[in-house]
């Protein structure tokens, strides 16, 4: 009859592979199996928190890497780029573009005024016009 | 020694390397959570354990028409976390990191997370006194000695299942785990 179970016997209690003599110990002594449910219990409640931990901190990560925006996507920021570079080029040609001159501007618009003039100034349509010629004939 | 179809998805698919082949995302999907959770309860860092899984089935992948079957996915997956966490701790900047941040970090954030309204406050509190002063044990542990006693008492692994994870001899596994949890006993025995 052994005493009380060591170390040792108590370890090999928690890894399930007692000799004969600590099963037959333990049988009898009370206070060796408060001792090895005691330790039993805190490592299975370690086991307990560290998975429940393990848990809190995936659930943060995951909520973290949700919350992030995804990248935009390669061809959508190239798209984008060429936009704004035809843009720019858009801007830049109407600043370096030469202007047409003032005199042949005016030319195209005296000549724009005279058939504007032309259209007004007609007494019947173009349309009406054989009609208004045989009525003056009359 | 012969692919044990311990978990539901080796069950679901059968034993054969269906997993790795076919649907590798099925795989990271069952299997992550326990990588990541070896690799934090071993690093004790978030972002370190977060690298570690993701290099963990990135070599997995790369691996997978290498794997001869000769135990299970899940074995072998901690095989590959343990090689990587034992590479991570050895880093010289992981070790600076680790030391700066030992104040700030509590050991006993893994007991604060029980709850059980089943328990008097009393023995509540003394069970997290318990869980606390073995996550201070744990931490202290020598390397080998930690890591053999996480995947047995916190990832459930068989000594064989262990064995072959850390590529130790069974019997010097058990002679680990026996001198852990001495450790963890005296531990357990000076707080409470």
């Amino acid at each position: 009859m052994i005493a009380h179970l060591s170390s040792e016997q108590l370890s090999e209690c928690i890894l399930g592979q007692p000799s004969l003599i600590v099963a037959r110990h333990l049988q009898d002594c009370a206070a060796c199996r408060v001792e090895l449910v005691r330790f039993r219990e805190a490592l299975g409640e370690f086991r307990g928190a560290v998975r429940a931990w393990s848990e809190v901190e995936a659930n943060q990560a995951l909520a973290i890497s949700e919350s992030v925006p995804e990248p935009r996507s390669w061809a959508f920021s190239h798209q984008l780029a060429w936009a704004l570079l035809i843009a720019a080029v858009c801007v830049m040609a109407s600043f370096v573009m030469p202007r047409y001159p003032g005199d042949s501007t005016a030319g195209a618009d005296a000549v724009l005024l005279n058939q504007v003039d032309a259209q007004v100034s007609r007494t019947a349509p173009s349309s009406m016009e054989p009609l208004m010629k045989l009525v003056v004939q009359e | 020694m012969h692919l044990s179809a311990t978990s539901e998805l080796e069950r679901a698919i059968g034993p054969d390397v269906a997993a790795l082949t076919g649907d590798f995302e099925a795989l990271v999907r069952f299997y992550r959570p326990k990588v990541f959770r070896f690799a934090l309860a071993s690093l004790r860092d978030v972002d370190a354990a977060e690298t570690v899984t993701q290099d963990c089935f990135l070599r997995a992948y790369q691996a997978r028409e290498r794997f001869r079957q000769d135990c299970s996915i899940h074995t072998w997956l901690m095989q590959i976390a343990v090689n990587l966490i034992r590479d991570h701790t050895r880093n010289r900047r992981f070790q600076f990191w680790k030391r700066a941040s030992l104040t700030a970090q509590p050991v006993d954030v893994a007991g604060r997370t029980i709850a059980d309204g089943a328990r008097s406050p009393e023995a509540q509190a003394l069970l997290q006194e318990r869980v606390a002063a073995i996550w201070t044990a744990a931490e202290r542990l020598p390397e080998k000695q930690r890591t053999v006693f996480l995947l047995r008492f916190v990832e459930d692994m068989d000594l064989l299942e262990i064995a072959v994870a850390t590529g130790m001899k069974e019997g010097t596994v058990k002679t680990h785990l026996f001198r852990a949890l001495r450790a963890v006993r005296e531990r357990i025995g000076a707080t409470v």
